[in-house]
């Protein structure tokens, strides 16, 4: 489903990633962890298509595509969705309309006929109860006066309701308390399967008991250099990332 | 400098030598020492240039140059009228380039005592209110600062043909707004109108006022003034939608006097003109007053827009809200200058003035100018402006989520200018608001 090869990007004259290569499945969960700055939330963004970045190197297939050849809406087009690490707060539109506006677009590049209001609110129903979002949310402005977990709990709520093919999520886990922490991670474990990629960035091993990976990879100084199973995370936890370093110290 | 200005003003004073003949047939002549009081004043100033201070970023050479006659017998039918605002529910007083147009009006009962109508044979209360202070609340004569210029209130004095007058008794509320439609067309030549409106609002009666001008053809110059009176605990919310044609020249002025804790809430929403000013200047005349003043202006293509705002708080415990929004495109050009005096008695004055501007191209222009002038100790003031573009990162936020990059954009900049307008009590002329702002936007 998506294939990332060799890729290398920088930010002015900053390289921040070093060279990726990272091959995810239908079906598949892969955690990226990391120390800050290692380029997590770097690979992260240029996977959506954010303009910041200057990728010098590599290649990225998605859905058979190159993706780096698309704008970020054609990426939302063809299936791929990031949950924000910081989702912004755009006032004077309701979260509804944006919603509507975003799934509709979506589904007519799929082919799909666009809903109606009557349709799309019946369509988001027993989303909004799955992540235990207040519907008063949904006529407010997107993301305008929410809180912290209301914030992430909204990013996954409209993962929830486009349906994406592959799920990025960027630190969802950051500021969040053990009851929101389980309401994001319930609403993700809904969406594994059915054929759908999810990569989960985080620094912590926290949001991996809720949800469980298939696949560990960290990210250091803008490379993989370990990957390995769900007890990899744990190993992290117990000793922290300095172990890693001194493994790689030992085999250069 | 001085035979120029001379000049300028003689184009002026040689319409009013051909017209205040005609003009001064409607009201049996009540008005023909006004008038010529008025083209008087006007001819001391004439037509400013960039050396007036108020006029300072406002370019109206073009007014000396046109041939400009005086509007005299147009008439429009009532299916002219597309513009989303002409079909809201209200009680209309329809007016074409200046004149009276019982054709376009609405019949209504109104309430007791109220009048809605032409300055003709008012009733004996109205007539008193009207006697009071008809041309007084315009004029800010003996007020701080200095300011001000009345230029063209003085040129709408000597050419005004029908007055729009507005009277609502003591503790009436009057539920459906009431429209002063000003319609305008050229289709017989260019022509200077001089809309007049006079609106009195006694002591705790509530009243929705729209006022709308709307261009349907041709170059003109519209000079429209109109006074509003909001007696102590009156409440009233006022509309000024400005839709002239994209040639023609809008230079109003809106006067204001609130008598103690009165609340009055403007909108001005400018969609129009190729170059618009309007003079917003509010009379605090007691304590106790709500004041907020909304603007929202969409210029494309070479059109001007200059609001100017006033707000005198001569008395304690006044607040005074003011957001006025512009988005420009093309090369259109922005212009605010809020003033805000506080008087020495002014204690415990509560003032904040907001100015933003969103600018979606590099030929785009705004000038904004804050002037606070404050001379009591004890108050709360504050003004903020911030000219800027569309801001990236919600760009990317909307595109991630699949709404292509276009439509994004126009979201935005909907929902900058729509927050404003979503303010607006009536959900009739808030639709027909939006309904327009979504075409001038898409449109444009």
């Amino acid at each position: 489903m998506l294939v990332i090869q060799n890729l290398q990007a920088r930010v002015e004259e900053k390289e921040i990633l070093r060279g990726i290569s990272l091959t995810v499945n239908a079906g598949e969960v892969h955690a990226i962890m990391g120390p800050n700055g290692s380029g997590k939330s770097t690979l992260a963004s240029i996977l959506a298509g954010k303009q910041d970045y200057e990728v010098t190197g590599g290649s990225v297939e998605f859905a058979g595509e190159d993706l780096l050849e698309l704008d970020p809406e054609e990426r939302a087009a063809a299936g791929l969705f990031l949950a924000f690490q910081y989702p912004i707060e755009i006032p004077g539109v309701t979260n509804t309309y944006f919603l509507r506006a975003a799934l509709n677009n979506v589904r007519k590049a799929r082919g799909e006929a666009e809903l109606t209001m009557t349709e799309f609110m019946k369509h988001i129903r027993s989303k909004v109860e799955m992540m235990e979002l207040d519907p008063s949310l949904l006529s407010r402005s997107v993301n305008e006066g929410f809180s912290g977990g209301e914030k992430k709990r909204n990013e996954i709520f409209q993962m929830a309701v486009l349906e994406p093919k592959l799920c990025v999520l960027d630190e969802t886990d950051s500021g969040l308390d053990i009851d929101a922490l389980k309401i994001v991670a319930n609403g993700v474990n809904h969406l594994r399967g059915e054929g759908r990629g999810i990569i989960v960035v985080t620094h912590y091993q926290r949001l991996l008991d809720y949800i469980v990976p298939d696949f560990v990879h960290v990210l250091m100084e803008g490379r993989i250099v370990k990957s390995g199973g769900k007890e990899l995370a744990h190993e992290l936890e117990a000793k922290g990332y300095s172990f890693i370093e001194e493994e790689l110290a030992a085999a250069r | 400098m001085t035979t120029d200005l001379k000049a300028k003003a003689d184009a002026f004073t040689e319409i009013f030598d051909s017209a205040h003949a005609v003009l001064n047939t409607l009201a049996d002549g009540r008005f023909a020492d006004v008038r010529e009081r008025g083209i008087h004043k006007f001819r001391e100033y004439g037509v400013p240039t960039h050396r007036d201070e108020e006029f300072k970023y406002l370019n109206l050479r073009h007014l000396s140059e046109s041939a400009f006659k005086i509007a005299y017998g147009a008439t429009v039918s009532r299916g002219d009228l597309s513009h989303p605002i002409v079909s809201t529910d209200a009680i209309t007083l329809a007016f074409v380039n200046g004149q009276y147009a019982p054709e376009l009006s609405s019949a209504d009962t109104l309430p007791d005592g109220v009048y809605v109508g032409p300055f003709d044979e008012l009733p004996f209360e109205v007539d008193q209110a009207f006697e009071k202070q008809f041309g007084r609340v315009a004029n800010l004569v003996g007020k701080l600062g200095t300011t001000n210029d009345e230029r063209f209130t003085y040129l709408n004095q000597a050419f005004f043909a029908d007055i729009a007058v507005v009277f609502v008794p003591e503790n009436v509320i009057v539920e459906r707004p009431i429209h002063i439609l000003n319609v305008s067309t050229a289709n017989l030549g260019a022509f200077v109108a001089a809309p007049r409106a006079f609106s009195y609002f006694s002591a705790n009666s509530q009243a929705k006022l729209i006022e709308s001008f709307i261009g349907l053809t041709g170059n003109y110059l519209n000079v429209p003034v109109t006074e509003v009176v909001l007696e102590s605990g009156a409440i009233v919310e006022h509309v000024r939608v400005q839709d002239e044609t994209l040639a023609a020249t809008h230079i109003g002025t809106q006067a204001v006097h609130q008598d103690a804790s009165s609340s009055y809430t403007a909108f001005n929403v400018n969609f129009g003109g190729q170059v618009y000013r309007n003079d917003l200047n509010v009379w605090l005349n007691g304590s106790g007053t709500e004041t907020r003043l909304d603007g929202v202006n969409v210029g494309t293509a070479d059109q001007v827009m200059d609001n100017h705002t006033r707000i005198d708080h001569a008395f304690p415990h006044c607040n005074s809200f003011e957001v006025y929004k512009s988005v420009l495109r093309d090369n259109a050009q922005g212009i605010f200058n809020g003033k805000i005096f506080v008087y020495e008695d002014a204690q415990k004055t509560d003032a904040k003035q907001t100015n933003q501007a969103l600018l979606l191209s590099a030929t785009a222009q705004m000038n904004s100018k804050p002037q606070l002038e404050i001379f009591a100790d004890d108050v709360k003031c504050t003004h903020g402006a911030t000219i800027g573009q569309l801001q990236k990162d919600a760009l990317f936020y909307l595109q991630a989520r699949g709404i292509p990059k276009a439509q994004a954009e126009s979201l935005l900049v909907y929902a900058f200018a729509n927050d404003v307008l979503a303010r607006i009590s009536n959900e009739a002329v808030r639709q027909a608001l939006e309904t327009r702002l979504f075409d001038k936007l898409e449109v444009a």
